[in-house]
């Protein structure tokens, strides 16, 4: 097998260009390593016209950086006649009619989707387990979770199936996988991506990110999905700017926070230890470091739920046999269908999810609850601004712990929750966050947690940029 | 013994007129081949979201004016949730905590008595697919789904079937002169639902709603049957329940169709796909220019030029005619004789021919011309018969019309007093019937002149010249 995915993205791109390889060696070589690879079960569909895409492609686009290289593609992203089942029985054979936003972008900028990789069933999950077609495993440690609910993208980038992927980060899908895996996970900030054919979690906190092996991959990556969206009214107008533009930039100077609560003992020792070691990486290169305080952090997680359960019991109601999707086979009337349909197609997570926030928005308690999270996460975002008003950047850990077994315990419905302690309060803030793996080689690996403020990727991208060089995997 | 007092509110829902649907962009028709206007946000597909059509926002501003209604300027959607099949989203996208307006009102006249009817609130919402049931299988349509509706609410402040007609009439004449809505009933883009209840003291009584009634007319007598149901059961003694019923237009009477579960739980919250809409001043600006002159207004107008209440009546029933009517008045012409060809000769080309004004060659410059060819005598009511048709069905100028229909009213008096002095000497006798009194014999005479022209002279000229030749 040629390795010629092991190269950097520009060497690729310039091999391309000198005609020594082709889009479809591309193509064949990433099957093989997904065939190689089978039982990480990264992917849940496999896309059959890969290699035929791939001869159809054309001239090699020379200001391109993406034409002809694989992309997978997280299974909640619809793409037109390419089945698409959010990890669910209920959409098992469900093959969309449209292409959402991203998938335009990305078809339109030559690259090649390889598949759709595995993941939580409707992205509800931090461990991929809830996933229908079983969970993917970790590349670093077969035994090991690969995270959720992007786990099948973090599994596939981390082993090389392909270098890029697409995941979803409602309240920490990107980064806490990609910490776990030792990627580079980016959710940007809420509205900086389209989220027009995206299968909706919870539609005030998804947001699409690139996660990728590399940094520089990944902000060239964000440069081609991001834009306003007629079709997505959350969508940001924004003028068009190159996201890697500070990579270059010398770091200091640069003012960075860490808040206390990320730095307490809820977080892992060693990881707390990794951190401490990039924060005087970070010192000694000119980077002012202050530990500060911060409001409501402790909160996030149950404020999440609410917004999360709540938007989803109603984004989900649409599955119901009627237009499209499983539908029971037993049934003499319609409630009979309704109730059939999604007691048999959905898997006992998304129930649970979908009971107890039909419970928080029901009568009075949308008042007590939806309302009262909607204004405590208003004072996160608050939070967030007094930082950002001194600082450039908040940094910390993306995960309290490295990624644990695949067969703990899965019964306290809890636990998933507090895996994400640490990034649900960006999603509340709808703030850009990339992980960004800092654990020493042949280690578990863990991520930085780099947190930007509103639309200021490019800062992020700066700083990882800068430690990526000195903490090379 | 005191009466009962009847206590009724009304929700109406109007389709509102617009190119495309309310949260998205495919077509808002009616009649078009099943599931033709339909995309993936329609069909509530996995990963679609709702946009928002600017143009019933605007409509929506658009009634609030003329409904009298506060405008909510800080705008947003919430969502209703509950499991239909007609429902594909299993949500409904509506307004709950901020209609787009509040506090309005409609002025009636019932028996003289002027009353202002209020409405509480009025809000956007998305209609659902229209389902048909056969045998076993239910079949969806989903042009429907996604239509624009306007949904508007009275306080309980209507006391009589009397006045829920009257203000149904007033609401569906103001929001289709407003262009906002067909208000077909028939083709359900106008449905109402009536609340009633009656009650002997200051505390209401129990309610019946009484759904989606197909037309005026059935409001008031399902109104008149629902009180007087409610009447018999409590002089029986009896407790009445909160009930959702129909009127069955055949049976004539209402049905029961559910007694209300306790508590219909829509789990409403606020809309995260649509954010807030800041209505500004030039927004609702710009949506006031397009309102045109309502009814009442117009009313008033064509009582100033001196048009019968009875025409403006029915210039007004036919908005084709009153928007014609409106710009024609614009011009110095005969605003009476103009009215008359309306709703006579112009009118009954039309129904002849089942056309609609605006499918004529008519024009308020070429109405005018016509009007004043029949002031100055040129052209007299007789002749319009004569060249209608081709007046509406060609572009001709008039007087290319009368030229070819050989039209010539003899204008000048002395051609006409030679007729005259022929028909005088000729009916000797009828001259001396008309001379001892008998009025007749004028019309005998008048007779005998158009004759003797050929149709061609001015007949009220003629008239007069005839006249003071027999009284010489």
């Amino acid at each position: 097998m040629n390795r010629y995915l092991d190269l950097s993205l520009e060497e690729i791109h310039n091999l391309l260009i000198e005609k020594t390889i082709t889009p479809v060696d591309l193509v064949k070589e990433s099957l093989a390593r997904i065939e190689e690879n089978k039982d990480l079960n990264a992917f849940i569909t496999i896309n059959e016209k890969a290699i035929e895409e791939a001869e159809s492609l054309g001239e090699v686009e020379k200001d391109n950086l993406f034409f002809g290289i694989p992309i997978a593609i997280k299974d909640n992203i619809v793409t037109k006649d390419l089945r698409t089942t959010c990890a669910s029985k209920m959409l098992e054979n469900f093959v969309p009619i449209y292409d959402a936003t991203v998938i335009a972008k990305i078809k339109a900028a030559k690259m090649i989707i390889i598949g759709k990789t595995n993941m939580d069933e409707f992205a509800m999950g931090s461990t991929s387990r809830t996933s229908y077609f079983g969970a993917p495993k970790n590349p670093f440690d077969k035994t090991l979770i690969a995270g959720g609910s992007s786990g099948g993208s973090a599994a596939c980038v981390a082993s090389n199936e392909t270098f890029l992927a697409l995941g979803s980060d409602t309240g920490g899908s990107i980064r806490q996988p990609a910490s776990y895996t030792g990627i580079v996970g980016m959710k940007p900030t809420y509205g900086r991506i389209s989220r027009y054919g995206l299968v909706a979690f919870a539609s005030s906190l998804d947001q699409i990110g690139p996660m990728t092996r590399k940094v520089y991959e990944n902000a060239s990556l964000l440069n081609v999905l991001v834009g306003e969206d007629d079709k997505d009214l959350t969508s940001a107008v924004k003028e068009k700017e190159d996201f890697r533009r500070k990579m270059k930039t010398p770091v200091t100077g640069l003012k960075v926070a860490v808040p206390n609560y990320f730095m307490s003992d809820i977080v892992s020792a060693e990881i707390r230890t990794g951190i401490k070691d990039v924060i005087k990486f970070l010192e000694e290169n000119g980077v002012t470091v202050d530990y500060v305080d911060m409001k409501y952090l402790d909160q996030a997680v149950t404020l999440y739920q609410v917004i999360a359960m709540g938007e989803a019991s109603s984004n989900l109601a649409r599955f119901d046999g009627v237009r499209y999707g499983y539908r029971s086979a037993n049934y003499e009337n319609l409630e009979e269908m309704y109730l059939k349909t999604r007691q048999e197609g959905f898997g006992r997570e998304v129930k649970r999810r979908i009971m107890v926030g039909s419970y928080l928005l029901s009568g009075a308690n949308a008042k007590v609850y939806y309302d009262k999270a909607l204004s405590i996460r208003d004072d996160i975002k608050k939070e967030f601004d007094k930082v950002f008003a001194s600082y450039d950047l908040v940094i910390g850990p993306v995960t309290t712990t490295t990624a644990y077994s695949l067969d703990s315990d899965m019964s306290d419905p809890m636990k998933s929750f507090l895996d994400d302690v640490l990034v649900i309060p960006v999603n509340m803030a709808g703030l850009p966050g990339l992980s960004l793996p800092v654990a020493k080689k042949g280690t578990k690996p863990y991520g930085l947690h780099i947190i930007g403020n509103s639309f200021d990727e490019a800062t992020i991208y700066q700083l990882a940029a800068f430690i990526e060089g000195r903490y090379q995997r | 013994m005191s009466e009962y007092k009847a206590t009724i509110g009304i929700e109406v829902h109007v389709e509102v007129k617009s190119n495309t649907k309310l949260f998205s962009n495919s077509k808002n028709t009616y009649g078009m081949p099943t599931n033709t206007c339909v995309n993936p946000v329609d069909l509530g597909y996995p990963g679609t979201l709702p946009t928002l059509n600017k143009e019933v926002v605007r409509q929506g501003i658009k009634a609030c004016k003329v409904l009298h209604c506060d405008i909510s300027k800080v705008m947003h959607f919430d969502r209703k949730n509950y499991f239909y099949p007609d429902n594909p989203k299993n949500y409904q996208i509506t307004q709950n905590r901020t209609p787009i307006g509040r506090n309005g009102y409609i002025e009636i006249e019932v028996d003289g008595q002027k009353k202002k009817i209020e409405i509480e609130e009025m809000h956007i919402e998305e209609d659902t697919c229209k389902s048909a049931h056969r045998g076993e299988i239910s079949l969806l349509d989903f042009n429907r789904a996604g239509v624009p509706l306007i949904e508007i609410v009275t306080k309980p402040c209507i006391s009589s079937s009397a006045e829920a007609m009257k203000y149904l009439e007033k609401l569906k004449e103001t929001l289709f002169y407003a262009n906002i809505s067909d208000c077909k009933m028939e083709e359900g883009s106008m449905r109402c639902d009536a609340n009633v209840s009656i009650s002997k003291t200051d505390t209401l009584g129990v309610k019946t709603e009484i759904k989606n009634i197909g037309s005026i007319h059935n409001v008031g007598l399902s109104i008149d049957k629902e009180i007087a149901r409610h009447k018999e059961l409590l002089e029986k003694g009896e407790t009445l329940q909160v009930e959702t019923r129909r009127f069955d237009s055949k049976k004539n009477d209402t049905v029961l169709m559910r007694v209300k579960e306790t508590g219909n739980d829509y789990r409403y919250f606020p809309e995260p796909d649509i954010p807030y809409l800041y209505l500004t001043e030039e927004m609702i600006e710009e949506a006031k220019k397009e309102i045109p002159l309502l009814p009442d207004e117009l009313r008033s107008l064509y009582k100033e030029k001196g048009i019968k209440e009875s025409q403006i009546e029915k210039l007004i029933s036919n908005r084709s005619f009153s928007s014609f009517f409106t710009e024609l008045i614009k011009e110095d012409t005969d605003y009476k004789i103009a009215a008359n060809l309306l709703l006579g000769d112009i009118a009954s080309y039309l129904n002849r021919t089942r056309k609609d004004l605006g499918d004529t060659t008519i024009t308020v410059k070429r109405l005018v011309s016509l009007i004043s060819h029949l002031s100055d005598g040129s052209l007299s009511m007789n002749n319009i018969k004569d060249l209608i048709d081709t007046f509406l069905e060609e572009e001709k100028s008039v007087e290319e019309i009368m030229k070819e229909k050989n039209i010539q009213n003899i204008k000048d008096d002395s051609l006409i007093k030679d007729i005259i002095a022929r028909v005088i000497a000729n009916n000797e006798e009828s001259v001396n019937d008309y001379k001892s009194g008998h009025d007749r014999a004028l019309k005998y005479l008048m007779g005998q002149v158009m004759k003797e022209s050929k149709g061609q002279v001015n007949p009220s000229l003629a008239n007069k010249l005839l006249q003071e030749e027999l009284t010489k």
